[in-house]
């Protein structure tokens, strides 16, 4: 294994929950998020083989395997439905146990609003949120550093016109 | 609304969102199932992705039908036995020692009056009774090429001498969450909590250690599961092979098989899997393996990343009681094979013939709520081509006399 690529299991340690929230502020139930999170830590592991670090970072990488994966969860399940479940992505009280924080619900209603953005909009809040770099997410969005800049804004500013308008 | 005040709406926002992002997380439990996943799968999906060159893309079980079609190149892949003395590991403690509480796994008691356990549940196997096994860790694959799941013709070629007129049944009772907590603690591993659908995860200084249950179906005995962390050095043991290095770390966390087993290793080299299929002692036959609905042979396990183990799994170490019980004989288990193979509907493909040339006593794995058994059955093999493609069919036949079912 190269020195400068670390092992596996590391990348899974550190990156799971980021990976797998943001893919959950992408689909509409924990279930999807769960399954397509374990799609991707799958065919990482199975791929890490062809990794090279000083082509991109590790976050990068993953990253870019998560944004494959949801969008192939939204071509399986087609248009329809992505609207569907994007419509219906709501608080899902019985998803936290009696007395959970009641932040965590509003959180999760944000993330409904963030779903509700359109494709791009939504995905450079969700990469940048996620911890990546505006130039890991211009990248990832095939688009420079200061484009991913100026599309974050303006998604930011869709989402408090949207969290306004029908509140959180 | 000016400026500086939206500004500081966005600001706030930013925080609600990384705040949202940061508490999202996956229900308890998932981080070590995934992982328990992938590190089950990873060797054999090496296999798949050196035959396919990268065509498979699945992370569910993987179907049986593109997996025979590279049976061809699985088949050099099985590992060769490594063995212990005599030439078969026979755990050293099967018959003389009861470790901890749960008395290791061993026998405790001679086979007693036959029909002890009263009438027994019938065993669940693949359909057709032939196949791949469930894509568990604890599954080890066969000593032959990939199954087949076409319609085929089945004969008999073989030879089953088997001159027992009864073999014995072994029995264990589900483990509590007590019983989990003292295997845990005598391995010095601490209860973190209790995942849905587990007995306990626990953590120890450079492992995570799951138990769970049995799973009814596919039936699967109630297991333990070490994770190793990346903090865990590797064995060091000059000259140590594979499986040398296996026993080792088994040895040292107190897991070492107490019941007799075979030991093979597959894998590429830097994800070999050390296997210790278990066997069970039939009077009057000798060993007889263990095998899953599929018929693959299956006991303990330890995956490892060159001389690091990084995850082992195997049964939770149970009493286990037995009684002997009446067994068909070698003509009804050959006929029952035979039958096995479903008539094929008019419109279907013209079914394969296929010699079934081999035939052994295993047992099997029957779950059945609060008590749970080991049955002996038949398994019957043979091999054969498709299109130059080498396949082998497996048939098992369940060996208790009928009148013994509930």
């Amino acid at each position: 294994m190269l020195a400068d690529r670390p092992p596996f299991e590391d990348l899974y340690r550190d990156y799971l929950g980021r990976i797998y929230a943001y893919i959950r502020s992408q689909v509409a139930t924990a279930a999807d998020a769960e399954d397509i999170t374990a799609q991707v830590f799958m065919n990482a592991y199975q791929a890490y083989a062809r990794f090279e670090a000083r082509n991109t970072t590790p976050a990068a990488w993953l990253f870019r395997i998560a944004r494959n994966a949801t969008l192939d969860h939204f071509r399986a399940h087609g248009r329809r439905e992505r609207l569907r479940r994007t419509i219906e992505h709501q608080p899902q009280a019985e998803e936290d146990p009696a007395g959970e924080a009641e932040e965590r619900i509003q959180y999760r209603a944000l993330l409904g609003h963030v779903a509700r953005l359109p494709e791009r909009q939504r995905d450079a809040i969700s990469l940048r949120h996620s911890g990546l770099s505006f130039e890991e997410v211009g990248t990832l969005m095939s688009c420079s550093e200061d484009a991913a800049k100026m599309l974050y804004h303006r998604a930011l500013k869709a989402l408090k016109d949207s969290v306004q308008k029908e509140g959180v | 609304m000016s400026e500086p005040e939206d500004e500081l709406d966005l600001q706030a926002l930013q925080r609600q969102l990384d705040d949202a992002f940061e508490t999202t997380r996956p229900r308890t439990g998932f981080e070590d199932d995934l992982w328990l996943r992938m590190q089950s799968r990873r060797p054999f999906t090496s296999r798949l992705s050196d035959a396919l060159a990268g065509l498979v893309q699945g992370i569910r079980a993987v179907p049986a039908v593109p997996l025979a079609s590279v049976a061809a190149v699985l088949v050099v892949l099985i590992g060769v036995g490594i063995l212990n003395l005599s030439g078969l590991g026979r755990g050293g403690a099967a018959n003389s020692s009861a470790p901890l509480a749960l008395s290791g796994g061993a026998t405790r008691s001679a086979a007693g009056p036959v029909g002890s356990f009263g009438q027994l549940p019938s065993p669940v196997f693949s359909p057709t009774g032939v196949g791949q096994g469930p894509a568990s860790s604890q599954t080890a694959p066969a000593p032959s090429a990939a199954s087949y799941e076409g319609p085929v013709a089945l004969t008999w070629t073989g030879r089953l001498d088997v001159s027992i007129g009864t073999a014995p049944v072994f029995r264990y009772s589900e483990p509590s969450t007590d019983s989990a907590d003292q295997f845990a603690a005598s391995l010095g591993a601490a209860l973190e909590r209790r995942p849905a659908g587990l007995l306990g995860l626990y953590t120890a200084s450079d492992y995570t250690l799951t138990v769970r249950g049995t799973i009814q179906v596919p039936a699967q005995e109630p297991a333990y599961f070490i994770l190793t962390a990346s903090s865990l050095p590797g064995v060091s043991a000059a000259g140590a092979q594979p499986a040398d290095i296996a026993e080792i770390f088994l040895a040292e966390h107190s897991l070492a098989p107490q019941w007799p087993y075979t030991t093979t290793v597959d894998g590429p080299a830097d994800q070999l899997k050390v296997h210790f299929q278990r066997e069970f002692d039939a009077p009057g036959y000798g060993p007889a393996y263990l095998v899953d609905g599929g018929g693959n042979r299956y006991g303990m396990e330890v995956d490892l990343n060159g001389s690091r183990p990084v995850l082992a799994s195997g049964p939770l170490p149970l009493s286990l009681d037995s009684a002997s019980y009446p067994i068909i004989t070698a003509d009804q288990a050959v006929r029952a094979a035979l039958a096995s193979a479903p008539s094929p509907a008019a419109d279907a493909v013209a079914p394969v013939k296929v010699e079934l040339t081999s035939a052994e006593l295993v047992y099997t794995l029957v779950a059945a709520g609060d008590h749970s058994f080991y049955e002996p059955a038949f398994l019957f093999s043979g091999s054969f081509q498709v299109d130059g493609v080498q396949y082998v069919k497996r048939v098992l036949v369940p060996a208790l006399d009928p009148s013994q079912r509930s």
